[in-house]
């Protein structure tokens, strides 16, 4: 039996949840198609606060923040099918064949859209080149907090966290406040992954040192892990020979970077950004496959989870008016070396560009900058910002109503010195 | 032995008679005082012949560092106590695994012990899982008779036994043309006299054709469509799964700590953290530690060098930068050794890519640790193979240690001094292709001897099948809906990466001699063994395997009895 | 003068304060939340407290929870324990109190989850 919908989202998080709301607004038959047994996504394990004051102005814990989605999507009544696994997703005519396999079997589902809100992964001690041995005990900052929160179990009693991200930081304070010991958290960059705040609250207020321009280089045990080895590093970021220093442990909990999962994407042969890590998409959050729209993690790591449902949001309300016949015109949008990235990567010439939203990521610390949308060399946006730093996202709201794009057009993002 | 002298000459000009050697009982020893463990290496290399029977065996004191004793699990119990197999196979290994397998179709009681946690855990465990067709092999070596003997049993080897196997081909590729003439040679030496019969001479624009990723600097080469690829963890498993299936006894965290030998030198008693064993025959299949297991039965005749290798892995979505085994090899005018040894890169029977590995002496025989320096040593190689290899796909390394004698073959016969030993001693590569062929060859000699005492016959009920838990990921949809229809946690993906379901993993914990533990899991189906790396899937095995034990989480380990994942329930912060 | 980074939203800005009489001088706010929150580490530091409590259901050992409103900086831990020593045996809804006024502090430690409630 072959069963049909208008708009399916793969995966169940907090961009799938808001894709699919309103996608179902827009008047769409949705299916929500979701591996686990609870909707919610990551949220269902952080269990800190801080989530949703974009949208709520309120500190939600990320269960609360996903919750009130989670409510809304029930009482609209959206089909989801949980514990449930695309195995795969064919292009057909009408848009694509997807294969799910659940308690249910095998089934197969047509849908005029796609919406790919699958997340992403964390990079594991191998991807940083962390040589040793191996012992238990190492642990992505994610998995040890699912142990944690998810759990209720301690996977550490005395651990060294790797890379300042957010995760890391915030797992440094839950250990710390379920009487774990953390040593330190070591970062390779000479400047903080994590949000500032987060250094301040999870590490400064429980005195927890933080080493930067420092890495772990090795890792020893043969069964539980018992020490790290750490070394300073230089400006290329290669340990420097004589720093290093073994620190006893029994955990090494890292938090090196996420990584957009697009495994399922690349088999449509989805064009994914070499800088995201996620597909690239146009203004209507649509990528080079008709039909195909990314939002939230898997289009690109964000650090508010306010802007992945935005981002849900927008994909799904565009995935519920997608018209198969129109022919897909986009004029890519060029980033400036001073921006990490933007996102989108293009306009959408077809849909109307009144209002899109643009993230983007500076490619370092720029004080006092002016970012710039420029068409044919003209300013038709910017916006001023005392500060920009990588590890946060910037969002801005481009209204380009009355200008005339035509393919030929030349998009420009930069971010330059504010010379006022 | 007239050469000694000779040997005493050279080691004395190397090592200014800090070295001696001896020739005593048909082998050479070598004593003195070394510290560097390359001179002690060197040593005994200068010492040993290839090949020969006469070995080497290492008695030089090293003082450069301290070679740790073996690693003996934590368990002590009695179980095993009193217990008199007829035979007594030590070593849970490929080798180890085989034999027992081979001999589990006789009425006899065998036994298997390895002292690790799972089977497969030394070089087994850490193998590029090519099977070799000897291309590297001069006529005349062990190695060589059972490389040839072993690749032509792998079908139907892995087709009785369930594994995944593929005969992918390999190629040995050159850039160098003045080395046409002597590799032409080489070629046909091998090809007619060795008898590598699937060799064929490939020119460069016809390898370019059939392997469009490989460099476009390779000028000619040789192809062998019989080299294959197979799992060789799943396969070590495979053969203990259906020896156990036949009756044989195989107990995990089970190490030898001592023997007695009578007056004839036979054993006739075993001592292990799990009391005495009382053998009739014992057969040495130790791995690295084969030397250690002989001098125990005052049989050392041969020493073991540890030498380890490096592997990486990298992500299945690399997988189309190759799809068969290859290797460049360079050489330097006036060594023009053949040098196929020096790691390649292959598709997995997975569908990942795996370059390695790379060979450095060691002294620690179980140092599995890994360097960044064998990771460059073998994608510096590699990358000259097939240009597109990359360390940024890389998901996973790891390293194996190579038991490797001084004459680099393996030993396989009886004691010299210990008749009822039966060595498979210095097994390191080929020695997964070989193992079907050794352990037929043992199967002979065991039952041979042990018809002397008594009548053997052969077990009516034995099966040389054997079924591994069905992968529903390979399975048509219908079949696969059946398949839930009639346990649906066989829909419930907990792996993503290499999708496994709930399922499957229950299936695997039900499998004879499966150890409930998160690797002995990912070892035998895969969960944690993709992208991700257990990030995702890790906590959710360890539950299944909680609730399929019915014991804690916590208890749940990684592997050994030490390797705690967990520390228990959250304090709270209730704990001062 | 003190420098405060303010943990109050994202965007972390970096404030000094002074004490200027009775009154408080604060920089580098971009809200007003900056200055109340400048004000209040100088005077009664406070934070929130998330966590998880035990509970007897199988599938669903732990439950998150956290404080009504911020604490005392220096009651942290003490609450923990107090957390600590609860097991949830109910169906907890999102928001219902697991720990009433918990140490006298007039704060409650609510559930922040209605995982229970779907089991």
């Amino acid at each position: 039996m072959i069963w049909t919908c208008d708009v399916m989202v793969i995966g169940g998080g907090p961009a799938g949840l808001a894709a699919a709301i309103s996608a179902d607004k827009e008047g769409a038959r949705v299916v929500l198609v979701e591996r686990e047994a609870r909707l919610g996504g990551i949220l269902k394990q952080c269990i800190h606060d801080g989530f949703g004051l974009v949208r709520y102005e309120e500190k939600l814990s990320g269960p609360e923040y996903v919750e009130r989605f989670i409510d809304e999507f029930r009482s609209r009544g959206i089909e989801a099918k949980l514990m449930t696994f695309v195995t795969s997703v064919e292009r057909i005519k009408e848009g694509f064949k997807v294969t799910l396999v659940s308690r249910d079997g095998v089934e197969v589902y047509e849908a005029k859209s796609l919406v790919l809100a699958t997340g992403c992964r964390e990079r594991t001690s191998k991807q940083v080149f962390i040589h040793g041995t191996r012992p238990s005990g190492i642990f992505t900052a994610g998995t040890a907090q699912h142990y944690t929160n998810l759990l209720g179990q301690l996977p550490t009693k005395r651990c060294v966290i790797l890379g300042s991200g957010d995760i890391g930081l915030i797992m440094a304070r839950r250990l710390t406040l379920e009487g774990a010991e953390v040593v330190g958290v070591y970062e390779i960059k000479n400047t903080p992954s994590g949000l500032t705040r987060n250094i301040h609250q999870c590490l400064n207020d429980f005195n927890i040192p933080l080493h930067l321009s420092h890495t772990v280089t090795r890792v020893f045990g043969m069964d539980r892990l018992e020490a790290v080895e750490v070394a300073k590093v230089d400006e290329h970021l290669k340990p420097i020979p004589g720093t290093e220093e073994k620190i006893e442990c029994d955990a090494l909990i890292l938090s090196v970077g996420l990584i957009p999962e697009n495994e399922l994407a690349e088999t449509l042969e989805v064009r994914i950004d070499n800088r995201t890590k996620g597909p690239i998409c146009d203004s209507n959050l649509m990528t080079n496959i008709p039909g195909i729209f990314a939002c939230g993690n898997a289009l690109h790591v964000n650090d508010l989870v306010d802007y992945v449902s935005e981002s849900g949001e927008i994909a799904g309300k565009n995935a519920a008016h997608f018209k198969r016949a129109e022919n897909k015109s986009v004029i890519e949008i060029v980033p400036s070396e001073t921006l990490l990235y933007v996102v989108p990567q293009s306009l959408n010439l077809n849909g109307y560009i009144n209002d899109f939203v643009m993230y983007f990521r500076s490619n370092r610390i720029y004080e006092n900058c002016i970012f710039r949308l420029k068409i044919d060399g003209r300013t038709v946006f910017e916006k001023r910002y005392p500060i920009v730093r990588p590890p946060e996202m910037e969002r801005v709201v481009i209204n380009l109503k009355g200008i005339n794009l035509r393919a030929t057009t030349v998009v420009r993002a930069e971010i330059v010195r504010d010379e006022e | 032995m007239a050469g000694i002298r000779k040997i005493q000459r050279r080691l004395n000009k190397k090592f200014d008679g800090r070295v001696q050697a001896v020739f005593e009982d048909g082998i050479i020893r070598l004593t003195g005082e070394l510290d560097n463990w390359d001179d002690v290496v060197a040593a005994c290399e200068i010492a040993a012949t290839k090949n020969s029977l006469v070995h080497v065996v290492n008695d030089i004191k090293f003082t450069g560092g301290e070679i740790p004793p073996m690693r003996v699990p934590s368990l002590r119990d009695n179980a095993l106590n009193g217990k008199t197999p007829d035979v007594l196979i030590i070593g849970g290994g490929i080798t180890g695994c085989a034999i027992a397998r081979e001999l589990s179709k006789w009425e006899m009681n065998v036994m298997l012990i390895e002292k690790n946690a799972d089977f497969a855990m030394g070089a087994s465990g850490a193998n590029d899982g090519e099977v070799h067709v000897g291309i590297d092999l001069k006529k005349g070596s062990l190695k060589q008779k059972y490389v040839l003997l072993g690749n032509a049993m792998y079908d139907k080897f892995c087709s009785d036994l369930d594994v995944p196997f593929r005969r992918p081909g390999q190629y040995i590729l050159f850039t160098q043309l003045w080395l046409l003439i002597p590799i032409f040679f080489f070629y046909i030496r091998r090809k007619y006299i060795d008898g590598v019969k699937s060799s064929r001479f490939m020119w460069g624009s016809k390898i370019k054709r059939e392997q469009p990723t490989f460099d476009k600097k390779i000028k000619f080469g040789i192809y062998n469509d019989n080299a294959g690829v197979v799992c060789s963890y799943g396969l070590t498993i495979a053969c203990a799964e259906n020896a156990a299936e036949n009756g044989v006894e195989a107990y995990l965290n089970t190490a030898v700590l001592s023997m007695d030998t009578n007056d004839s030198g036979n054993i006739i008693a075993v001592h292990t953290n799990r009391g005495t064993i009382k053998p009739t025959i014992v057969i040495n299949a130790a791995g690295v530690f084969a030397d250690d297991i002989a001098e125990m039965a005052h049989d050392r005749f041969y020493s073991i060098h540890p030498r380890r290798g490096t592997n990486s892995i990298q992500d299945t979505k690399s997988a189309n930068i190759i799809d068969c085994i290859a290797s460049v090899e360079y050489a330097s005018v006036g060594s023009l050794k053949s040098k196929t040894k020096g790691g390649g890169i292959m598709r997995t029977v997975d569908d990942n890519v795996l370059v390695g590995p790379d060979a450095v002496e060691c002294f620690d025989k179980e140092d599995t640790s890994t360097y960044p320096e064998s990771l460059k040593t073998t994608y510096t190689k590699q990358k000259g193979t097939v240009p597109a290899a990359s360390e940024r796909d890389i998901i996973t390394y790891f390293t194996g240690i190579r038991a490797a004698t001084f004459e680099e073959d393996f030993v396989i016969e009886w004691g010299r001094k210990c008749p009822n030993m039966f060595h498979c001693g210095g097994i390191q590569s080929p020695g997964l292709t070989a193992a079907p062929a050794i352990a037929a060859d043992v199967e002979k000699i065991i039952v041979d001897r042990l018809s002397k005492k008594r009548e053997i016959l052969q077990k009516k009920k034995w099966t040389p099948v054997r079924r591994g838990v069905p992968r529903l990921k390979e399975m048509i949809p219908a079949r696969r809906s059946a398949m839930i229809a009639r346990n649906p946690d066989y829909g419930i993906i907990v792996c993503r990466c290499e999708e496994i379901s709930k399922g499957e993993i229950i299936d695997c914990l039900e499998r004879p001699l499966c150890p409930p533990t998160v690797d002995a899991v990912k070892k035998r189906i895969r969960p944690g063994m993709g992208r991700c790396q257990g990030g995702f899937c890790q906590p959710l095995v360890a539950q299944i395997i909680a609730e399929h034990e019915n014991i804690d989480i916590s208890e749940v380990k990684k592997s050994s009895a030490e390797s705690v994942i967990l520390y228990g329930e959250n304090k709270g912060g209730a704990e001062e | 003068m003190s420098t405060i980074v303010c943990i109050t939203c994202p965007r972390g800005c970096t404030m000094n304060i002074e004490k200027a009489g009775s009154d408080w001088t604060v920089t580098g706010n971009a809200c007003r939340r900056g200055r109340d929150f400048a004000i209040a580490e100088m005077t009664d530091p406070r934070r929130t407290v998330c966590t998880t409590v035990r509970t007897t259901f199988k599938s669903a050992p732990a439950l998150p929870c956290r404080v009504s409103a911020d604490i005392p900086k220096d009651k942290m831990f003490d609450v923990m324990k107090e957390i600590s020593k609860v097991t949830v045996s109910k169906q907890l809804n999102r928001g219902d109190v697991i720990i009433k006024d918990v140490l006298g502090l007039g704060v409650d430690v609510i559930a922040t989850s209605d995982l229970l409630t779907q089991l």
